[in-house]
């Protein structure tokens, strides 16, 4: 069981998922020594890394800021401290008071239990940065446990399901195995359901050279999400574009940004050029992905290895514009029933995707119902970061870490009558909620953003 | 923590989740192994459409299919897939089917 000294941890990748993500595991007697020389290698180059083991007062604004805390009330939780699990082997490693006064000081020495605590807890916090964002001196966790998970993944302590992300991705180009003939298949069957529910001929063409805009859906979309592809492609067809979905990288999301920044992360990047570049199109737009869009937004100018030709954007900027220059029509009452938003943390604290969202609400919902606290304070829906491990200690975990984002949808009333609808416009989010919804009975059901555009377009 | 069933003398490999590691060797004795694994005393003709279903689309595309076309191919809507595979059509279902486990946001 995945279990360590009372600790819960996420199932972990084998010594050979390990190595088909290029990773040699160190030996457990190695471990601790080569810890140490890995955050030696990563304290040299990550600032926001040395700022948060040098500055923290504890004065404990993070605790009740953090779900993980809330939910969980383990006092590893409160951001500062899951945080202290590493300063406090950066103190006795790398500051002359730890190295001199060891305990005294909070510094401890390095040992393989350490290392088995930074896994439990490193894969509990969702990198949501809502701690950052009331931090008085803009410590970031999310930088730190970035790098805690970069020195495991060395180490070869990787969870299963970020490795296997890891491994598909390079195998087939998305996080989800699909081979091109299953991409081409689902796609010709969105085409069906779109004629049938809607009555518009939608194509949606794939790897289609010289196309203006390439669109990176969520591979997650082709197996659970079917509104969330249908509304691109209607959106798409309704203002006439000329756009393709690339077979090789039919992904948002990059997990390299949640375990290993150096080669996943930079890897997806580059692949993603390449595509770019042999379809010859003009523009990336981006579909429903929090973490990978705040990686795409983010990290692409610095992760590529070439100029980038073309501009990169989010569908929701995309329709967001259109609507504000009145290209779309959208007939909110289409989407009459009640409807509240929950904002994908990377999209409102780490992308600046805050108000569009809401000119697209506003225009494709007949009732909007905001929560407490939302946009750039909104709680996280647990699952962050992907921690969507469904091994039944972690499972039961995502449940207590959703207890937040449970209580939120229920102050909204949208699910009174068992018919509201949580709009969480990222598959994480998704995949995390679509259960969760079920858990905490909200009575509502879990949709994307583009979905409710795409419901609520007039077609000529 | 892998382990193995025995189905008809032959050894299957599972993965720590219990899905098989080696799609090929699936046969319908070992869907029963993999039900009652489950909790599933029975398999019931539903059962085998969805189990039969899923095999065919993976066969031919080496993934599942979309859960909505799953459920439009087989008439089985998706809250009777759930009573029939309680753990759902990923976990359940595709488990049954001898197909791998599915990965990503899902």
């Amino acid at each position: 069981m995945p279990e360590y000294k009372g600790m819960v941890q996420p199932q972990r990748a084998t010594p050979d998922d390990m190595r088909k993500i290029h990773i040699e595991p160190v030996p457990d007697e190695l471990k601790p020594e080569k810890a140490i020389e890995f955050l030696d290698q990563i304290r040299k180059k990550f600032r926001s890394f040395v700022m948060a083991m040098e500055s923290c007062t504890k004065c404990g604004q993070c605790a009740e800021n953090c779900h993980t805390y809330l939910g969980t009330r383990d006092p590893n939780n409160i951001p500062t401290n899951r945080a202290e699990l590493i300063r406090k082997i950066y103190k006795r490693y790398f500051t002359l008071e730890g190295r001199w006064f060891g305990k005294l000081v909070g510094a401890e020495d390095i040992s393989l239990d350490i290392i088995e605590q930074w896994y439990s807890y490193f894969y509990q916090c969702s990198q949501c940065r809502r701690c950052a964002h009331v931090c008085p001196f803009g410590i970031d966790t999310c930088e730190v446990t970035f790098i805690g998970r970069q020195l495991l993944h060395w180490l070869g302590i990787t969870p299963k399901l970020h490795a296997s992300v890891g491994a598909a991705m390079e195998r087939v180009g998305n996080h989800t195995n699909l081979p091109k003939p299953g991409i081409v298949d689902t796609l010709e069957f969105m085409s069906e359901e779109i004629m049938d529910e809607f009555g518009v001929e939608v194509e949606f063409p794939v790897d289609k050279p010289d196309s203006d805009i390439m669109y990176i859906p969520s591979s997650a979309d082709f197996l659970l999400n079917p509104y969330t592809l249908m509304g691109a492609g209607m959106y798409f067809t309704y203002i006439g574009a000329n756009w393709t979905i690339p077979s090789t990288v039919t992904e948002a999301g990059n997990f390299g940004l949640l375990f290993d920044q150096y080669w996943t992360q930079r890897g997806n990047v580059m692949r993603l050029l390449n595509a770019a570049q042999e379809l010859g199109i003009k523009k990336i737009v981006w579909g429903e992905c929090g973490h990978g869009w705040r990686a795409a937004k983010m990290y692409i100018p610095s992760l590529a290895d070439r100029p980038i030709r073309w501009p990169i954007t989010h569908i929701h900027d995309e329709v967001a514009d259109m609507i504000r220059k009145n290209e779309l029509k959208l007939d909110p009452s289409k989407n009459y029933k009640p409807v509240t938003l929950h904002d994908p943390c990377n999209y409102v604290r780490a992308c600046g995707l805050n108000d569009n969202m809401r000119v697209l609400m506003r225009a494709s919902v007949s009732d909007f119902r905001e929560m407490t606290p939302h946009g750039m304070d909104n709680f996280c829906c647990g699952g962050g970061s992907a921690i969507l491990f469904d091994d039944p200690e972690m499972y039961q975990r995502r449940i207590l870490l959703s207890k937040k984002k449970a209580e939120q949808v229920r102050a909204t009333g949208v699910g009174k009558d068992g018919d509201g609808i949580l709009c969480a416009p990222c598959s994480i989010c998704k995949a995390q909620l679509y259960p969760m919804v079920e858990e905490h009975e909200l009575g509502v059901e879990v949709k994307g953003l583009i979905d409710l555009v795409g419901k609520a377009l007039v077609w000529k | 923590m892998s382990a193995a069933i025995v189905v008809n003398g032959v050894e299957i490999e599972l993965d720590e989740d219990g899905f098989m590691i080696d799609p090929d060797l699936w046969n319908e004795d070992a869907a029963m192994a993999l039900a009652a694994s489950e909790g599933i005393l029975e398999l019931t003709e539903d059962h085998w459409k969805v189990i039969n279903y899923l095999r065919d689309y993976y066969k031919q595309y080496q993934i599942a299919p979309m859960v909505r076309k799953l459920c439009q191919d087989t008439g089985c809507n998706l809250k009777y897939i759930y009573e029939l595979f309680p753990s759902g059509p990923a976990k359940g279902a595709c488990k049954m089917a001898g197909l791998p486990k599915p990965t990503g946001c899902v």
